[in-house]
């Protein structure tokens, strides 16, 4: 079960590199914006399964519940940013 | 017949984990695509904030299921509520501020005449 | 006319149902630092970040309202003045600053119990002065809110 668990962050790790090409390349702040909080939402569960591997499940579950907590406020402060600025 | 051996070593609650987990992971797969092969910024927001929240609640359903009832499953239940509940609201402000600024959607003859201004 | 005009009424919502949740971690997260990944520093900013939820959703108004800058100030002393009290009871009844074993003379418990309630004091007083620091840097940062613009202008003024 372990190495199935190493395979699936490693399938993981590839898709978080692929997200990180529309961050270099988005057109617009926003589109970057999108894809840094899809590559937070990736690492939870990344950080999850590394738990599952280490065998000490209680110590990053705490760690990924203060880090999804994390994410939401960042992606809500960004946009309040951009709110009442006319252009991005 | 490596299948079968390897099967035959599981238990019902990691096969019922692995089938989840793979669940997971092909929605975590196509909402990647989404975000790098959509034409516009509306689009990509529809891609990320549907399948990802999708494949992280598949993803912690597999691990509740293989972990057995514990307190780590409850707390892992806790994260997938929260995530279920905030990634669709971080998706709603982005797809907002976007509007608000300015950003026109992708269309074939574009029918939005000005974004930029407030819904009245 | 509307009076009130909501500004995001989703984000809203979703925010006055999740702070106090987000709070009652945090508290978690200062009570097990002994144990798990946390301890007054984590909690201390986990509070600032239910404060600063409240702050991007309703606005400057509503989160002072609630702790103004001078509550702030008070909080941070109060804080530290927890810390560094403990510390001081410990000297004053005989031992060294911060030597948690002398408590045992006043609580009445055995000295592994009184060392364990005098680490769970000390983080208190840790998570109360990060939050009321963090959450005061925050609003430094935010800066005074700007006044509405008058948009008429008087009717004897000549213009160009």
């Amino acid at each position: 079960m372990n190495t199935f668990f190493l395979y699936v962050n490693i399938f993981l790790g590839f898709l978080i590199l692929a997200c990180l090409y529309r961050v270099v390349m988005g057109p617009t702040t926003i589109d970057r914006m999108i894809a840094v909080s899809a590559i937070g939402t990736k690492t939870l569960i990344l950080l999850i399964l590394i738990g599952f591997i280490f065998g000490r499940v209680e110590m990053f579950v705490d760690i990924c519940t203060v880090y999804a907590l994390l994410n939401f406020l960042g992606t809500l402060a960004t946009t309040k940013f951009f709110e009442g600025r006319g252009k991005c | 017949m490596l299948t079968v051996s390897i099967l035959k070593n599981l238990s019902a609650n990691d096969i019922c984990a692995i089938v989840l987990i793979i669940a997971g992971l092909f929605f975590f797969f196509t909402s990647t695509v989404g975000i790098l092969r959509f034409p516009d910024l509306y689009t990509r927001m529809h891609a990320t904030g549907k399948g990802d929240t999708l494949a992280v609640l598949l993803i912690i359903s597999g691990a509740i299921v293989h972990h057995g009832l514990n307190l780590n499953s409850a707390k892992l239940t806790l994260i997938a509520l929260f995530v279920f509940i905030a990634n669709p609201t971080a998706t709603h402000a982005i797809g907002r501020a976007a509007y608000r600024c300015g950003i026109k959607p992708w269309l074939k003859e574009s029918k939005c005449t000005n974004p930029g201004e407030p819904h009245q | 006319m509307l009076t009130t005009v909501y500004e995001n009424l989703i984000v809203q919502t979703v925010c006055r149902i999740m702070v106090p949740f987000i709070q009652i971690y945090a508290l978690y997260v200062i009570a097990h630092g002994h144990y798990s990944p946390g301890g007054g520093f984590q909690g201390g900013v986990i509070l600032t970040a239910s404060l600063a939820l409240i702050f991007l959703a309703f606005g400057q108004g509503a989160v002072t309202r609630r702790i103004n800058r001078r509550l702030a100030v008070i909080l941070a002393s109060a804080g530290v003045f927890i810390y560094a009290g403990i510390g001081l009871l410990c000297l004053l009844l005989g031992g060294n600053f911060l030597d948690y074993a002398q408590l045992a003379k006043i609580l009445g418990v055995t000295i592994p119990r009184a060392r364990s309630l005098g680490i769970l004091g000390v983080e208190v007083g840790v998570g109360l002065a990060v939050m009321a620091a963090m959450y005061s840097i925050i609003l430094d940062i935010a800066g005074s809110p700007a006044k509405p613009e008058t948009k008429s202008r008087p009717i004897s003024e000549n213009k160009p």
